[in-house]
């Protein structure tokens, strides 16, 4: 699903964020992608969602070679991953259908299509019955639920959460992490990117750590070394 | 698929002027500034034009005849005039006509009238009455006219001619420099228009970076994210050139009075004038309210919005 080949991303003047990476990530795997903040963990998501170009190596994405993608396939690359961030925000004056909604309507698809599929996100993260609320009259657990179920709006084969429990309490952290697991048990591969200790541990699942910009370590039931 | 495309992104696109509907109005009215000064400018142009095709048309010279020509050499004359492709029109006139257009033209002059009558007989001759396609070739023609064999027939007097030059020259020149002046307000209000363009675009964008984020994130076009924003100007232009259109009509027949009052035999009607020349003139403005627009708005979009 994933392969960095001697992946390195420079920064002017003289920063370099990631140096030499090797990654290899089989479709339906739930990885975690552990390291202290600076490390360049945002950096590879950056990379696998072709925000970033990198500056030597080579990056394949589902079998697509995006290493030089052009600005015009970025978007179709984008709708077979999706993204979730610490920060993003949703839309505070669309409910939550309409937020989901929104991002199958920006990408042109049919009204009765986005009828369809809204239901079954909101089914999947278990808001079913919250389609008409506004994202004020949520918790931030059911936010972070809400941008999940966004992001699996175009159902991708590829899930990169970028620290989607760095707001929360433990209560909802493990919520979300439950419904991560669920989604890579659906056959989405997930890619989770944290610096939390206690969620890598209690995963027992693929662990690759990130110091400096470089892989230090990768453990099939790994667990957070740093 | 296209066609809900493109419903999305004009709704999008009015979402976004009545979101902040006040910055919408103002670039509207700076759009409609600019747009007013080359509408000044495009009418004035018109009128000038007008006025001189006017000044060209009433120039005619006449001809006389000396005393010795006869009506039959007259009209053999007036058949070789026509032959010659830069006259557009020759007319004999007879002694006893130019007789008659004299008295009339001094009905109201009794000294002149009793010198008239003192005189005994009919002391004007004959004339030839010239009118040309254009008034730069009189000097051509006069002069093509003094070395032919029937010149012996012919008393050439070109002052009238000259005092029409002269008068469209004058017209000309003016034209010319109020051309220049408003060439000039024309660039500047477009100039401030294209930044007032730029900058509400660029507000706009900061006012829609939640949605633009996502857009980018969850795999929206390029385009999907970056035509709402041409539309929004379009939508600018369009309106512009409409109101535009509603102001400039009343202001036409305000100005008539001191148009007539100015232009006196030469005047016409502004607002016929607007309306023969109606595409082209609004044509030119939504070209104009469409090119500032866009480009200012591309600028903007390029530099704001990372796709």
């Amino acid at each position: 699903m994933i392969k960095f080949q001697k992946v390195s991303k420079y920064y002017k003047p003289n920063v370099t964020a990631l140096k030499d990476i090797d990654l290899h990530i089989e479709s339906g795997e739930f990885v975690s992608i552990v390291g202290q903040s600076g490390t360049g963990k945002t950096t590879l998501v950056k990379l696998i969602i072709a925000e970033e170009r990198p500056s030597i190596g080579q990056i394949v994405i589902g079998g697509w070679d995006i290493t030089n993608i052009n600005n015009r396939e970025v978007p179709y690359l984008r709708r077979q991953i999706g993204v979730v961030f610490q920060d993003f925000k949703l839309l505070s004056k669309k409910t939550v259908f309409e937020n989901i909604a929104f991002a199958l309507q920006t990408c042109g698809a049919p009204k009765n299509k986005i009828h369809h599929i809204v239901p079954q996100v909101l089914k999947i993260v278990g808001l079913e019955e919250k389609g008409d609320r506004y994202p004020y009259q949520l918790s931030g657990g059911e936010q972070q639920r809400v941008v999940i179920a966004r992001s699996l709006a175009h159902k991708p084969k590829l899930l990169v959460a970028d620290e989607p429990t760095g707001n929360l309490d433990s209560i909802n952290t493990n919520e979300i992490i439950d419904l991560l697991k669920k989604i890579n048990k659906l056959g989405t591969t997930v890619v989770l990117v944290t610096h939390n200790r206690d969620v890598v541990n209690s995963l027992k699942k693929r662990v690759i750590t990130i110091d400096q910009g470089q892989v230090i370590g990768d453990q099939s039931r790994g667990r957070y070394v740093l | 698929m296209f066609s809900v495309e493109f419903i999305r992104v004009l709704k999008f696109a009015l979402q976004s002027i009545f979101r902040n509907f006040r910055l919408s109005v103002v670039t509207v009215v700076i759009i409609i500034l600019a747009l007013f000064s080359i509408s000044f400018l495009s009418v004035f142009n018109l009128l000038a034009q007008h006025v001189m095709d006017m000044v060209e048309n009433k120039t005619n010279v006449y001809i006389d005849l000396t005393a010795n020509a006869t009506n039959e050499q007259a009209a053999i004359l007036i058949e070789e005039l026509k032959k010659l492709s830069a006259i557009q029109e020759a007319v004999f006139i007879t002694p006893a006509e130019t007789l008659e257009q004299f008295k009339e033209r001094h009905q109201n002059d009794a000294l002149m009238l009793e010198s008239l009558e003192a005189l005994e007989g009919n002391p004007f001759t004959g004339s030839i009455l010239l009118s040309v396609y254009n008034i730069d070739d009189f000097p051509v023609i006069l002069n093509e006219l003094s070395k032919k064999d029937y010149a012996q027939y012919l008393e050439i007097e070109d002052r009238e001619f000259t005092d029409s030059k002269l008068l469209i020259e004058k017209i000309s020149e003016y034209s010319k420099k109020i051309q220049r002046f408003g060439l000039a307000i024309s660039l500047l209000f477009l100039l401030i228009s294209a930044m007032v363009v730029f900058n509400t675009i660029q507000v706009k964008i900061l006012t829609h970076r939640e949605e633009i984020g996502i857009m980018r994130l969850v795999g929206a076009s390029n385009s999907f994210i970056r035509f709402p924003f041409l539309i929004e100007v379009l939508i600018y232009s369009f309106v512009a050139v409409i109101i535009l259109m509603i102001l400039v009509y009343p202001l036409l027949a305000l100005s008539q009075p001191y148009i007539d009052n100015f232009l006196k035999e030469y005047s016409v009607s502004l607002v016929s004038l607007v309306n023969h020349n109606f595409f082209l003139l609004f044509g030119i403005q939504f070209l104009a309210a469409m090119v500032i627009t866009i480009v200012s708005s591309l600028v903007a979009v390029r530099r704001y919005i990372k796709v």
